[in-house]
């Protein structure tokens, strides 16, 4: 079982690279796979030490089965990305306690780039990916070293080696990364698992919102091709709420939608009802995975022309698979609009439903508010109004309510965030016949003037609703404007101001320091660059591609682009080629021997080679014989060459060896002119 | 290159044809630089899985739309294409030279020294030498700019021996892709027969003329002093004597005439050819080892009595030679 040693150099890159390489993994592990990966480490460090020997057999066949059974008790399923990433980190560190034959040093490497593959699916932000490199770089220095003599000591040495291989490998990889030919998926891959992701949710129940304003996590990026729309013009409508259970809103049921219209289809009876007016404002939304279906848009959108998206009957889009990855569509929206003109007589009755016996208070308020009032409009107006006058507070800190919510919220506490505001609003509408609904989403977000862009963040989450009116179709009615406008018009650090409550969980939040002028324009600057990134080297998707490369090409297929890419590959590679094994001998040299060099050449020209193996003295003392006339000057540079060389004191300068050169060329051309 | 019994394993496979394509190409020389001409290079099975790795996260990443699980990807790809180039290069320019090699006993291992040396900045790194592909000697030209490989090969029979081509391979830097070239170095040595135990030697006395002399410095039996002369083996020297009179003094021993001794073809009848060449091997060490005069008597090869390594060397050289031929062909049908 002895015989094979993994060379010193090769085992510590690997031992090193192996715990950079699961590090990022850690908190998706599970505890015991930790446990076991510090285990094999260590007996791996004793083994190497000659303290202890290789685990036996049944100790490892243990290991695995611990391994496997742990894994589907503690994860429960093997469908899914964790589980399988955990099994084979897990195989990735048992290889350790098996390394006989060379060629297991080749499985943990081959292993080692893989499992840094898997971190990719996970995080595709630039710090990962500077990480990743340095752990592929890693990885390759344990290559290497399991490829050098077992006399070569020098880690470092191997390191640096590494990277100058990758580092030669870059140029060829950016050629490929732009050329290949990228397709759509071949096969649906259902290993990715669900992560807690923060986001707008299909419920909203008081304090929902509030939670999730306590999160500084990126939404979506939005870039517009002509001006940014004002802030208070920016409502990111992602869900619309309209069934009501006493406590908490959610989305109507599906089925009584109708179809949804999907790009390539004829439009659906519904769209006739959607008018849009005014300018038009374009724009590109980067989302950041959600897990969730949904998308988020200006009001009011145009159709899509996106594949795998649909608009629904409530106008908005929707994603016919889970966003798990940063997704990048384009709309066009009209900030000017008109929807639903008509309304039916059933979409009245859904839209005007409340569950009996819930809020009885509230419902008499509205009624009272209702007698006192002109019409609707008026109504709308004395809502909004009372809100304002009844000291209502904007507060990220509502408190609890129970189950008659809306009546312990209107007539007790007073104090709400986004969605008591929308949900009480839209209670009251309803209350009095007006159909109403309530609208989630974001509202706002900060410019960044560097990349022009506006950038959403989970705090920027907002409700509001929308009322029909007789001949006007849906309004959008934002009661939360009522009580605190600095929400709209600047945002909810503002808002909040006084109560000191914006991302008070998290005193480190980049956010939370927008008045220090220098510390926003880092922020800017990284958001840009991190937004650069996520569109063309993350967003980098099959249409980008083609979209990018007809742009400079022209029209392509894949096979011009494979032609292309092959061709520009190896026409680079002859370039890396021409670097790698060119005469760069010289420039690697010391000076003198460069010198030296370039006088051997001179004498070479002359007939008289030194030949291989020769050293400096030797062939002074050939020449010397084959041409006494040279014999003196040779001697010179012979001995200003020697003497800088081997003496052991402070070499002189390299113009005493040129000047001697200079001097037996002139003296071989005067010969020569004989 | 001709190959015979002794022709390593590692280079026995290669056919007819492929080894004159080879001469062809890479004709023998005690110095070879290598370069394009000569150096073949082939992924190794781990570049094969390697590879195989590549292709799979290109699916990951096609089936995840994931960009960066495609740069991975492609990075190793470009690192495995610029790994050709430096498995290349790690041969590239490399000159090998001939250095000397020793004989050996069949059986034994004789050995062969290869000189490897470079010229200007570039290195060389984990390069495997051999002459059997399970036996490679590793060598590094990092700081110096040669060094001397002693190479063993086992040898099974008497007679001329050349190794063959020489294998100089590496997988350096990654392991990747290996780079190889078959180098015919023109090396030669002599394998002499392998030494079979043969008893006592036979008196030999009546064949010689010389046999009169009745005293010449032997090894055995003490005879008598004499002044030191430069020459004599330190052994000899009366070191005794020499510490109470300061006075150098060899000893002299008595060796008979019937100790010169004939190694005769005809001591060992009924047996064959390398029995009694063995046998006589043995002798040639024993009366070697104990400095005795010995001459050789073979069917047309006469040898006489001397003593000395050049006269053990000639002696044995003669045996290893003896009918080579003939043996040659005996071994091949």
């Amino acid at each position: 079982m002895t015989g094979f040693q993994i060379p010193r150099n090769s085992l510590a890159w690997m031992l090193v690279a192996q715990t950079a390489v699961i590090a990022p993994h850690l908190t998706r592990l599970l505890y015991w796979t930790i446990v076991l990966c510090v285990v094999c480490v260590l007996w791996r460090v004793m083994v190497y030490q000659g303290r202890w020997s290789y685990p036996g057999k049944w100790i490892k066949v243990l290991f695995v089965v611990f391994g496997i059974a742990g894994s589907i008790i503690g994860y429960g399923t093997f469908l899914g990305l964790d589980p399988w990433v955990g099994l084979l980190i897990m195989m990735f560190v048992l290889k350790l306690l098996e390394m006989h034959h060379k060629r297991d040093g080749y499985v943990i490497i081959l292993l080692g780039y893989f499992v840094a593959m898997t971190q990719f699916l996970y995080d595709q932000s630039i710090p990962s990916t500077m990480y990743m490199f340095l752990c592929v770089t890693m990885i390759t220095a344990a290559l290497i070293g399991l490829n050098q003599t077992r006399s070569h000591l020098r880690p470092l040495q191997t390191f640096k080696k590494a990277s100058v291989l990758l580092m030669q490998s870059v140029p060829l990889m950016v050629v490929l990364f732009v050329l290949f030919p990228r397709i759509p998926p071949l096969w649906t891959v259902p290993l990715q698992t669900d992560m807690a992701r923060t986001g707008v949710t299909d419920t909203m129940s008081p304090g929902s919102i509030a939670l999730l304003a306590q999160s500084d996590e990126l939404a979506f990026r939005a870039t517009f091709v002509d001006e940014v729309p004002r802030s208070s013009k920016l409502y990111w409508r992602g869900l619309v709420l309209s069934r009501f259970d006493g406590k908490s809103w959610t989305q109507e049921l599906p089925a009584l939608y109708g179809r949804l219209y999907r790009p390539g289809q004829p439009p659906t009876s519904w769209q006739d009802n959607m008018e849009l007016l005014g300018e038009e404002v374009k724009y590109s939304i980067m989302l950041e995975p959600t897990s969730q279906n949904w998308l988020f848009s200006l009001t009011m959108p145009e159709g899509t022309t996106k594949e795998g998206i649909g608009l629904v009957r409530d106008f908005r889009f929707y994603s016919f698979r889970e966003i798990r990855a940063k997704l990048r569509y384009e709309l066009t929206s009209h900030l000017n609009y008109r929807i639903d003109r008509e309304l039916s007589d059933f979409w009245r009755y859904r839209y005007t439903l409340l569950p009996k016996d819930s809020n009885p208070r509230s419902l008499t308020l509205a009624k009272t508010i209702r007698a006192n009032s002109l019409n609707q409009t008026d109504y709308i107006r004395n809502i909004l109004r009372s809100y304002y006058l009844d000291e209502f507070v904007y507060t990220l800190k509502p408190p609890l309510l129970g189950d008659d919510s809306i009546d312990e919220f209107l007539l007790d506490s007073k104090r709400g965030f986004c969605e008591h505001y929308a949900g009480s609003f839209v209670f009251l509408m309803r209350a009095v016949g007006i159909p109403a609904r309530v609208v989630v989403g974001y509202q706002g977000g900060e410019y960044n003037r560097i990349g022009n862009y506006i950038e959403v963040r989970q705090f920027d989450a907002h409700a509001w609703t929308e009322v029909w009116q007789e001949g006007q179709g849906w309004i959008r009615v934002d009661p939360t404007s009522a009580v605190a406008p600095e929400r709209i018009e600047s945002g909810l650090e503002s808002a909040v101001e006084d109560e000191n409550t914006f991302l008070a969980n998290l005193p480190l939040s980049w956010m939370k320091y927008r008045q220090t002028l220098w510390l926003t324009e880092i922020r800017l600057q990284l958001s840009a660059i991190s937004h650069y990134w996520d569109s063309w080297v993350v967003g980098y998707t099959p249409s980008v591609q083609i979209s990018l490369l007809t742009k400079y090409f022209g029209d392509l297929d894949r096979k011009w682009l494979g032609m292309m890419m092959l061709t520009t590959f190896f026409s680079l590679l002859g370039i890396v080629a021409i670097f790698i094994l060119g005469k760069r001998s010289h420039k690697l040299l010391q000076p003198i021997d460069r010198e030296y060099l370039k006088f051997c050449q001179l004498l070479a020209k002359e007939g008289l080679p030194r030949s291989v193996g020769e050293g400096p003295i030797h062939y002074a003392q050939r020449i010397g014989q084959q041409r006494p006339d040279l014999a003196p000057a040779m001697n010179v540079v012979t001995d200003a060459y020697v003497r800088m060389n081997y003496a052991e004191d402070q070499p002189e300068k390299t113009d005493s060896l040129r000047r001697a050169i200079r001097a037996f060329r002139f003296r071989t051309l005067t010969t020569v002119a004989y | 290159m001709a190959s015979n019994a002794n022709t390593p394993d590692s280079t026995v496979w290669q056919s007819t044809r492929f080894r004159q394509w080879l001469s062809r190409r890479m004709p023998p020389s005690s110095a070879i630089t290598l370069d394009q001409k000569k150096i073949f290079i082939l992924p190794t099975r781990e570049g094969i899985f390697f590879s195989l790795l590549i292709v799979f996260m290109v699916l990951a990443g096609i089936n995840y739309q994931n960009s960066l699980i495609f740069a991975l990807a492609f990075l190793l790809a470009s690192l495995l294409m610029v790994s050709i180039l430096h498995t290349y290069r790690n041969l590239s320019g490399l000159t090998i030279l001939a250095g000397g090699t020793l004989p050996a006993f069949a059986g034994e291992d004789a050995e062969f020294t290869v000189v490897l040396s470079r010229f200007g900045a570039r290195t060389y790194e984990a390069l495997l030498l051999g002459w059997n592909r399970e036996l490679l000697q590793g060598a590094d030209l990092l700081e110096d700019e040669e060094v001397k490989v002693k190479l063993f090969v086992e040898t099974r029979v008497r007679g001329p021996m050349n190794p063959g081509r020489l294998l100089i391979q590496t997988y350096y830097p990654v392991g990747l892709f290996r780079s190889w070239t078959w180098a015919d170095l023109d090396m030669n040595t002599i394998v002499y027969p392998r030494p079979i135990p043969a008893g006592a030697i036979p008196s030999t006395t009546a064949t010689s003329n010389e046999g009169e002399l009745i005293q010449r410095e032997g090894v055995d039996d003490f005879y008598g002093l004499r002044e030191y002369q430069q020459g004599d083996p330190l052994k000899h020297v009366a070191w005794k004597s020499y510490a109470r009179t300061e006075e150098l003094l060899t000893k002299q021993f008595a060796a008979f005439a019937d100790r010169r001794v004939w190694l005769e073809w005809e001591f060992f009848p009924g047996m064959d050819r390398e029995a009694r060449l063995s046998r006589l091997c043995y002798w040639v060490l024993k009366l070697d080892a104990t400095n005795d005069e010995y001459g050789l008597r073979l069917p047309g090869v006469e040898i006489t009595p001397n003593r000395g390594p050049e006269h053990r060397e000639e002696v044995l050289k003669a045996l290893a030679l003896f009918e080579v031929d003939q043996f040659e062909i005996e071994k091949d049908s």
